[in-house]
């Protein structure tokens, strides 16, 4: 297993973009697939996921694990994981700080949990046992959301932080959803940072958002903003470099496109364009 | 209870259903009707994720129902049988079901069975790998043990029959069809969905055919499948069948139980 380098960044492989990326292999410190799309025996997708594990550290992103449903922890969903896990051997692997099931019904979303005591207790066992059963550390993100809850205990980043303290879990920290949730709640996107211990961190995402009346909306599916990028420059001041991902799922862009955003965030995080192939 | 689950409860019932918002709000903060305009971007985004998925494992059903009135059915359908997974590949396995019984597709009787194939489809797209069977093994057994053995099939395999021509309606919607677009309507026809390689194989099978492959996939030895097949077509290929089946590792290995 390879490790992406601290100022390495990557893309999130998609199918459309499969082919062109084995042929032209870009310069990427990692790529990035949703474990989901991978809870295979066997045929073309899992093919094609050998392929870029040869070529690329690979990082697993799961969006359906739902780590804070707080009536049961879905344990065949997390024995696939496990079985993806040994199977991939992957650099990284991620979840996120979200619930998405309860009573046998699935939303497949991020929903956010309340950041109460009872949730932290919550997370900080499913996480235990999840690290248990995969025999590695996983990275947490904060999500993005659009309503926000009466009541709280801590703020996003104290949770966070303390999820990471109890559980020795890494971080992922998705500088959109932090400047998304910092526009549709009036809140400093920077706020409760030095709470966070830099060595937890061990990702960061960078995505596109919507503008709707009502709300950001995280779509993953526009080029990162300025406000997005100016914020990741001082993530990369106060925690230093780290794997970044550029996020697109959304109305999905040309792969020159997320190329273009990838080599800006690397010469952002003080690398050359044209990252070494680790 | 206690109160993340009771507040997850109400939130799920307020995403399932704007008319049940109202217990949720006392969990959330802000101006009422902001926060139920967000809610509602959860509500949009939960609905099509979940028609997404199903446009994926449906996408020749989507073709003939065209996209708008596929969307409406797969909104119907999660109302009906909502996601129950954290992996949306496996949201649609009561499709076919689904839509024998909804008005707005009973003017087209044949869809259920082109969902159940494309389910099947669907399914073996991520089965396992299959081996080639050991052809040499298969020679060197005794003439008179082989009647006994029975096949392995490869993963996701599977048999679709109906009383409409589905192997030919399949195929017409398929992007890389460039034949005549006619469907003989005369006549039914058995799907065979299997993995060969990497691709997903549909193909329609004969009468003796299908009764040897259903047969065999039931876990019929050898003599008894191929007797099926014989008392359903007189003078059908069996050597033709197999060197296909084994050929393209539909069949990729088999029991000889007296070696056991």
């Amino acid at each position: 297993m390879t490790k992406p380098s601290g100022a390495s960044v990557g893309i999130g492989l998609r199918q459309p973009h499969y082919r062109e990326v084995f042929e032209r292999r870009p310069a990427l410190g990692f790529v990035e697939v949703h474990s989901e799309n991978f809870f295979l025996d066997g045929g073309a997708s899992m093919q094609m996921l050998e392929r870029a594990r040869a070529a690329y550290p690979i990082s697993l992103h799961g969006v359906g694990l739902s780590l804070g449903s707080a009536d049961a922890l879905a344990e065949r969903h997390l024995g696939k994981l496990q079985r993806l896990v040994a199977r991939v051997e992957p650099a990284l692997v991620s979840e996120h700080l979200s619930w998405g099931s309860v009573a046998g019904r699935h939303f497949n979303d991020l929903l956010p949990l309340p950041l109460t005591h009872e949730a932290l207790a919550l997370l900080s066992e499913r996480v235990d046992r999840v690290q248990g059963l995969l025999k590695r550390q996983i990275l947490i993100e904060n999500v993005s959301t659009y309503v926000a809850y009466r009541h709280g205990d801590l703020t996003e980043a104290a949770f966070l932080a303390e999820l990471a303290r109890r559980t020795g879990c890494g971080l992922l920290l998705d500088i959109n959803n932090l400047y998304v949730n910092a526009v549709n709640f009036g809140l400093d996107p920077m706020a409760g940072w030095d709470a966070l211990d830099a060595r937890t961190i061990g990702e960061i995402h960078l995505a596109g958002h919507t503008h709707t009346d009502v709300a950001l909306i995280d779509t993953h599916g526009t080029p990162v903003c300025d406000a997005v990028w100016a914020l990741y420059e001082a993530a990369v001041a106060r925690f230093g470099p780290r794997p970044t991902l550029i996020e697109w799922d959304t109305d999905l862009p040309t792969l020159d496109v997320l190329l273009g955003e990838a080599a800006r965030a690397a010469s952002k995080a003080g690398v050359c364009a044209e990252v070494e192939h680790v | 209870m206690s109160d993340l689950l009771a507040c997850q409860h109400e939130l799920a019932r307020a995403l399932g259903d704007e008319r049940e918002a109202a217990p949720a709000m006392r969990w959330l903060a802000g101006e009422a009707a902001l926060t139920e305009s967000r809610l509602a971007i959860y509500r949009t985004n939960v609905v099509a994720a979940a028609a997404k998925a199903l446009a994926a494992a449906y996408p020749v059903i989507r073709q003939v129902l065209g996209g708008a009135r596929f969307d409406a059915t797969a909104g119907a359908y999660q109302r009906r049988a909502p996601s129950c997974s954290g992996d949306l590949h496996e949201f649609g396995s009561t499709f076919a079901e689904f839509l024998a019984d909804d008005d707005g597709a009973r003017s087209l009787p044949y869809l259920p069975d082109l969902a159940r194939l494309e389910w099947a489809a669907h399914r073996a797209y991520g089965a396992a790998d299959a081996d080639a069977i050991d052809a040499a093994a298969l020679a060197r057994l005794p003439v008179e043990r082989r009647p006994a053995i029975r096949f392995h099939w490869a993963a996701g395999t599977a048999l679709i029959p109906s009383a409409f021509p589905i192997v030919r309606i399949w195929k017409i919607h398929e992007a890389d069809f460039d034949g005549e677009f006619s469907v003989d309507w005369s006549t039914g026809e058995v799907a065979l969905v299997a993995r060969e390689g990497l691709r997903v194989a549909v193909q329609a099978l004969s009468a003796g055919e299908a009764a040897f492959v259903a047969a065999g996939l039931g876990g019929a030895s050898f003599a008894a499948a191929a007797e099926h097949a014989l008392a359903d077509q007189p003078g059908f290929d069996l050597e033709r069948l197999l060197k296909h089946l084994m050929g393209t590792r539909i069949i990729c290995g088999f029991d000889d139980d007296k070696e056991e």
